[in-house]
């Protein structure tokens, strides 16, 4: 699989990342010597064999319906100066 | 100045020779001494020592150690290595964090790291590179490079990290101590920073085997936080140190030993099969024929997931924020343009690749098929072997520099480790020698949860060699 | 030409757990700003989730009403995307295997005629905060404590073919998750929402036509105001020669119209895969059946109880049965008095909702106890008690917590039916009002009713109208 630079503005779309011409040109090389190298799974079969996305056997524990979390607004909202009225504030959304 | 070992402070402790808080003060002076040369540590403890919890009266209470910046300490600047968390001071502990603080250790600081634990070479940090103490022009290896030269150098006895593909044990290795994965699962991974969740694992970074056994035990364990914890009990690792080893059988992988090993590192990695046969262990060849694809499987499996844990950086609750950005996109891009470094930034855009309309099946799900095979491979080989060993890497430390701008080549230098990441399987790193001064060691890998006979091996081999106990030369010019 | 509209409904459902579906934060509706937070609501760095077993419960509950298959393995996945009031940068969702799939609803329609509408699936995903636009005059504020909020999002499939049905499917599935307890579905409150998803094609075609979703519909009149909308546009466009763009729609109640959505324009590349944070969730087999034993009554089979052994009016065992609680409410009553059940039906659907019309109030928060209004009808049938005078009481009751007992014991009010009392009141009323006693000798029989009203007002309302009836005629024709 080859890519461009169209695919490569899609992704940082995608992810949210700005990236100037020069790290553009060089991401480019860069990812597409990477693609090459996971290319090589191609030639694995792998037919009918289940995916692997937990490398143990457990299943889902569940959790007992109680409230153990408590207001720690203050505290938490310490991490930012961009919080005003015990709100977060991000640039105007337009919906 | 001498390197202590856990277990020697635990004697100083009991008989009095010294106090924890002279033992502190020991170690918080040797790190303001050498941080500068070294770069171990983003940040250090205060010089008051702080008792911790003094109502502890446990075997390891007063025992300081080093925690990598990935896991959050309460209170304290937990910046995972990135400008995007240069400022967040964690509300929380991480549970191995919080276990280990219950039992009276003491921190002395956070140790720096690849940023979001990316990278082999401690080269993508914002704090920049760490230096290696046996020269200090190398890399000390990464991600966990900042708590593999604390150790090294004397300014920790023992100290945290974490192994997503071999960040443990690759620089262990490339700085002669003891490196520690547990199976996934064994420790919690509740408040330690998310690189790939389905891969990382918390684990240790020691002078000796003995020393990894006994902070095991009380960092271990089932955690409700973690989902993906496992409930398999806790063993007394130091119980199993002393075992007989005779009889046990070790596979060497032909994919572990495929040729472009330098003899050099080769006749080490003979000799300690040679010390291993001495003491009864039977070797025999095996075969681990889906291994060759852990590494692009690996960089599949590991984008994928970090490009979606690292989606919460934007600036909003936490962390780095551009305040340049006009509209909500623009403010989102430049945010994480600006907070991201370049090795974090590939893995993000390559992830998402990997995981776009189009190229699911082809490259994630293919990924996940694969990575099936590669743990059918380390089961079906441990029906017949007892441990699977082979080189932690192809070289010893490399010179700073040399393959920052090759990612593919840097990605190559967790070929040996990453397999057991994909299967989960624990796995540990010990020195066996030197080649041109510079360390080298050996990986050894067990069935899932038997860290007590991962222990237990290289614990009698460090009782039979003393290439553990090297210390480099930087130590001597300290008290 | 003529058109068929196909219609899928996508019901977003809170479910009413105590906290949250991934953390221990509490889901109280109201909450001043982000103080219902954890550090897993925040998306902060390393905290992971936690699965809440009663919001996998409720959802077995659901499927179960609904006779859909349980899976009993399913699996959570991420969702990603960038949004302020989605704090981690994805939602977690369930994606290719949700926890309740292939189930099915029947539904009636305003002529009486009944339908099936087949459900896809029903899975378990969390809800996102709130983004608040007028709040700051240069930027959006945001609001985490709906963030991590259990939802249960239902899926139709495309089997609705107009807006009523849309509103009867909609108002079925609202009145299912109140029956079953596993969501308060307050509307107004957001805990029960609705994207639909429209398109039209000629009559007779089998390939579907361009769909659009539109989203925001938190009431059964906007959906059909939205979906008629919708239809009326694209039938428009299509007679027109136009095409119509596969879009995300919003639909504003003020100006009863659909609009694009600016902010869903970009590329809906969401990237699902299964969390590595969360395991596969397996369901049992004697889990699932502790759930179907502790359902509810439902819906329809309290209808046919009510008809068929309660010989309640159907019109009526529908009407009390429509909302659980008045249903509840009705139980209540006949607990403590079966003799009459039509009665009880009669009172509740005139007085009892009359009140609670008035008061803009739920059926749990109305004043007079089903024990009290129990007292109340038992004494009208066994004629202790005129229904005037029972009205009377029952005002009373609304501002009191007197039975009826003690109120016909302090007021005297206990009704009059012996003859000898109310033949006076006759003789008296017949010698005042002598015209009108000749008029209804002379074929005029509706001046009956006015005689018995000057009977009964010189009784006080007390004497029994059926016995003053008699007694009226029988004087009058001696």
């Amino acid at each position: 699989m080859s890519i461009d630079k169209s695919d490569i503005e899609y992704l940082c779309n995608l992810s949210k990342l700005n990236l100037d011409d020069e790290e553009q040109s060089v991401f480019l090389s860069q990812m597409q010597s990477i693609l090459d190298m996971i290319e090589e799974l191609e030639e694995v079969d792998t037919g009918d064999i289940e995916p692997m996305a937990h490398p143990l056997k457990m299943t889902q524990r569940l959790r007992v319906d109680e409230v153990t979390e408590f207001n720690d607004r203050e505290k938490y909202q310490k991490n930012t100066d961009f919080a005003e009225d015990g709100f977060y504030k991000v640039p105007k959304v337009i919906d | 100045m001498k390197r202590h070992t856990v277990k020697e402070l635990q004697g100083m402790i009991a008989d009095h020779s010294a106090s924890s808080q002279e033992i502190y003060k020991l170690y918080n002076n040797r790190i303001r001494a050498m941080n500068d040369s070294i770069n171990a540590f983003i940040s250090i403890e205060s010089d008051e020592y702080s008792s911790g919890n003094k109502q502890a009266d446990s075997e390891i209470s007063g025992v300081p150690y080093a925690v990598k910046d990935i896991f959050c300490s309460e209170g304290d600047q937990t910046t995972c290595g990135s400008k995007m968390l240069s400022n967040f001071v964690s509300p929380y502990d991480a549970t191995v964090v919080k276990n280990l603080r219950e039992k009276g250790t003491v921190i002395l600081g956070k140790t720096n790291m690849d940023e979001f634990a990316m990278g082999s070479s401690n080269e993508t940090s914002f704090f920049g590179n760490v230096n290696n103490p046996w020269d200090l022009e190398r890399t000390p290896g990464g991600s966990s490079g900042g708590s593999a030269a604390a150790v090294a150098a004397g300014m920790a006895p023992i100290a945290l990290g974490t192994d997503t593909g071999g960040s443990i044990r690759q620089p262990a290795a490339l700085t002669g101590i003891t490196g520690l994965k547990p199976t996934y699962g064994r420790c919690s991974r509740f408040g330690m920073i998310a690189f790939a969740s389905s891969l990382d694992q918390a684990g240790i970074l020691s002078i000796s085997a003995e020393d990894s056994a006994i902070f095991l035990e009380h960092m271990a364990g089932y955690d409700q936080k973690d989902s993906t914890s496992s409930k398999e009990t806790v063993p007394k690792y130091t119980d199993f140190l002393n075992n007989d080893l005779s009889g046990k059988v070790v596979g060497l992988p032909n994919e572990f030993f495929d040729g472009n090993l330098d003899s050099r590192f080769q006749e080490l990695v003979t000799d300690s099969i040679g010390e291993y046969e001495k003491m009864g262990v039977k070797f025999k060849d095996i075969s681990l024929p889906n291994i060759k694809y852990s590494v692009p499987t690996y960089y599949v499996v590991a984008p994928a997931e970090c490009s979606s844990n690292l989606a919460r950086y934007d600036g909003v609750r936490f962390g780095h924020r551009s305040t340049d950005g006009k509209d909500l996109d623009a403010f989102y891009k430049q945010t994480r343009k600006d907070g991201f470094g370049q090795e974090v930034k590939r893995r993000i855009i390559t992830g998402t690749y990997v995981l776009s309309a189009g190229y699911y099946d082809a490259y994630y799900l293919k990924a996940q098929k694969v990575r099936q095979l590669i743990n059918q491979d380390f089961l079906d080989a441990f029906k017949e072997v007892d441990f699977i060993m082979g080189p932690t890497t192809q070289q010893s430390a490399f010179k700073l520099g040399e393959k920052v701008d090759d990612p593919v080549s840097m990605y190559m230098n967790d070929i040996y480790t990453i397999s057991s990441n994909l299967s989960g399987v624990p796995a540990i790193s010990h020195p066996i020698g030197f080649v041109d001064r510079l360390p080298f060691g050996l990986q050894i890998i067990a069935p899932h949860f038997k860290e007590h006979e991962l222990l237990n091996i290289a614990h009698k081999y460090q009782m039979a060699t003393d290439w553990h106990l090297q210390t480099p030369e930087i130590c001597k010019e300290i008290d | 030409m003529s058109w068929e509209t196909v219609i899928g409904l996508e019901i977003h459902v809170q479910l009413d757990t105590k906290s949250k579906i991934f953390s221990g934060a509490s889901t109280t509706y109201g909450a001043e700003q982000n103080t219902n937070t954890s550090p897993v609501d925040l998306g902060y760095p390393g905290v992971l989730p936690v699965l809440n077993k009663d919001a996998v419960m409720m959802a077995i509950k659901f499927g179960l009403a609904v006779d859909a298959e349980i899976s009993r393995r399913s699996i959570f996945a991420r969702k990603n995307y960038f949004y302020p009031d989605l704090p981690k940068g994805y939602q977690i969702s369930q994606y290719e295997l949700p926890i309740v799939h292939t189930g099915s609803l029947e539904i009636r329609l305003n002529d009486g005629s009944k339908k099936v509408v087949g459900i896809t699936r029903a899975h378990l995903e969390e809800d996102a905060g709130k983004s608040i636009h007028d709040k700051f005059a240069n930027e959006t504020a945001i609001d985490l404590n709906r963030a991590g909020t259990p939802l249960l999002e239902i899926v139709s499939e495309p089997d609705i073919r107009s807006a009523e049905e849309a509103s009867a499917y909609m108002q079925k599935i609202h009145q299912l998750v109140r029956y079953l307890k596993i969501s308060d579905g307050n509307m107004q409150e957001g805990s029960f929402r609705c994207d639909a998803n429209v398109s039209v094609r000629p009559s007779g075609q089998n390939e579907l036509g361009t769909r659009t979703e539109v989203k925001n519909i938190n009431s059964f009149r906007f959906v059909e105001n939205a979906i008629n909308y919708e239809v009326e546009r694209q039938i428009d466009r299509l007679e027109d020669g136009d095409e119509v763009a596969q879009e995300t729609r919003l639909y504003d109640p003020e100006r009863d119209e659909t609009r694009p959505m600016r902010s869903k324009e970009e590329a809906n590349d969401y990237r699902y895969f299964p969390d590595p944070d969360l395991l596969p969730l397996e369901i049992d087999d004697e889990t699932i059946e502790e759930i179907r034993k502790s359902l509810p009554e439902l819906f329809d089979a309290k209808v046919k109880r009510y008809t068929e052994v309660l010989k309640i009016k159907e019109n009526d065992a529908e009407e009390i049965a429509r909302n659980m609680q008045v249903a509840e409410y009705f139980e209540a009553i006949l607990e403590n008095f079966n003799h009459d059940a039509q009665l009880i039906s009669n009172w509740i659907l005139s007085e009892v909702i009359a009140v609670l019309n008035r008061e803009s109030i739920e059926i749990n928060a109305f004043q007079i106890e089903p024990s009290r209004l129990a007292s109340l009808l038992s004494r009208i049938h066994d004629n202790t008690i005129s229904s005037t005078i029972a009205k009377d009481l029952f005002n009373q009751m609304l501002s009191s917590d007197e039975t009826a007992d003690e109120m016909i014991e302090k007021q005297g009010l206990e009704q009059i039916t012996d003859e000898d009392s109310i033949s006076q009141f006759v003789t008296e009323v017949l010698d005042e009002f002598s015209e009108q006693k000749d008029q209804y000798l002379a074929g005029k029989e509706q001046v009956l009713g006015f005689l018995v009203g000057q009977v009964m007002k010189r009784s006080k309302g007390k004497a029994n109208p059926k016995l003053v009836n008699e007694l009226i005629i029988r004087q009058i024709k001696r």
